[in-house]
């Protein structure tokens, strides 16, 4: 502040800023202009110099364009090779799964071959081995659907850190698909399938972050439900139940899709259930250890 | 029209020569940006104001570049790294918008 007298104490920082504020165009030129006069004669470099110097701020201006977009692609990159790991993966347990059913089926052949075909033996282990679900069964059910609603899917930019938006998180989680199982369960289904997963005695519906998995395997939105028994029964069992209307409130209320229909014939597919090995059959009359699955 | 086809030919060599910015230079790239928006106002501004020189232009983007880069080294080395760099940034940016104002100003009379 050349015109101004020194300032003293608490001023002097005001100072500063306001000079910050007011002086914002570097003292330099005018410092130059008042020596060499307002109308001098230009030098032989001015060109060069502005020339230079402006090629200078283009350049710093574009590389540090290119290099903050450069991140982008790379991230997408790891992104997608994340994701095609997984779905290798998924691929994999797709192929051992369907291995272990080609397995159980060569395993029912032989055993129907040993076993008398009509006997009273093979018919209780095919029973059992229906309700264990180790078979692919067919008979008249019911269909839930329940569905995330459609502007859920608001996946945007990746949030800057501890801003992750809360409408990114599913309204529907395994709780929802979980009460309604058991509803249908209550209403006296034989035989229930999630999104093509068969329930056995050892289902669990868990979740795991934004996924809910049925058996380890990881489901998404369209949650079908079916089950099989007594159509009419179970429809007027589920429809009258606390559960259906409370999804049919939240999907008023939120947009979820929700609808539940009676089917003359509903195929579920079967599921290779791992022998247990630590459970034993309690009655000491049983044979000691069956080669096949003991349930 | 000499600075325009200047900035468009820094443009140009940046695009096609795509430089990688090694990672000890990371953290001066947004001062470098700062100061190099706060030269090109600075400069628009004088040469409205009349006292444009192409010495001062170049020698104070120069400065500018290396003082902020040199406050923000010994930041870093100090721990105050990302503090001082803001602070580069709020005084360049102050007088960006100052400048702006007063190119506002001479183009619009307003």
């Amino acid at each position: 502040m050349p015109e101004q007298p020194a300032p003293t104490g608490n001023l002097i920082s005001a100072q500063l800023l306001v000079d910050l504020v007011t002086n914002t165009l570097d003292p330099g030129y005018a410092a130059t202009a008042r020596q060499r006069g307002r109308d001098a004669p230009r030098r032989w470099s001015d060109r060069p110099a502005v020339a230079l110097g402006c090629a200078l701020i283009g350049f710093i201006l574009v590389v540090a364009y290119i290099h903050t977009h450069r991140g982008a692609p790379q991230a997408a990159k790891v992104h997608d090779s994340l994701v095609a790991r997984v779905r290798a993966a998924q691929h994999r347990v797709d192929g051992l799964a369907a291995q272990a059913q080609q397995l159980n089926d060569s395993l029912t052949v032989l055993r129907d071959q040993a076993l008398a075909r009509s006997g009273p033996l093979s018919r209780q282990l095919g029973r059992e081995q229906l309700l264990a679900g180790q078979t692919a069964v067919v008979g008249p059910g019911l269909q839930v659907v329940l569905k995330e609603p459609p502007s859920a899917a608001t996946t945007g930019p990746p949030g800057r850190g501890g801003s992750a938006p809360g409408a990114a998180t599913n309204i529907l989680s395994d709780r929802d698909v979980r009460s309604v199982v058991n509803e249908l369960w209550a209403d006296g289904a034989e035989a229930i399938s999630v999104n093509d997963v068969r329930l056995t005695p050892t289902s669990a519906i868990r979740f795991a972050g934004d996924a809910v998995l049925v058996d380890f395997a990881p489901i998404t939105s369209p949650f079908t439900i079916r089950a099989i028994g007594d159509a009419d029964n179970l429809a007027t069992g589920f429809a009258s139940s606390a559960v259906a209307s409370r999804y049919q409130t939240l999907a008023g209320a939120n947009g979820i899709g929700f609808a539940f229909t009676e089917h003359k014939k509903l195929t579920l597919p079967a599921t290779p259930v791992a022998s247990p090995r630590f459970a034993h059959p309690a009655t000491a009359t049983s044979s000691p250890a069956p080669p096949g699955p003991t349930r | 029209m000499i600075a325009a086809l200047a900035l468009a030919a820094g443009i140009v060599v940046g695009l096609v020569f795509r430089p990688t910015v090694p990672i000890w230079l990371e953290p001066y790239l947004p001062i470098a940006v700062v100061a190099a928006l706060d030269a090109v106002f600075g400069g628009v501004r004088a040469r409205l104001d009349g006292i444009f020189d192409a010495k001062v232009f170049v020698v104070s983007f120069i400065s500018n570049v290396v003082v902020a880069a040199l406050i923000v080294f010994m930041g870093d080395k100090l721990g105050v790294g990302a503090q001082l760099s803001t602070a580069v940034v709020v005084v360049l940016g102050i007088r960006i918008f100052g400048n702006a104002a007063a190119i506002r100003r001479h183009v619009f009379r307003a």
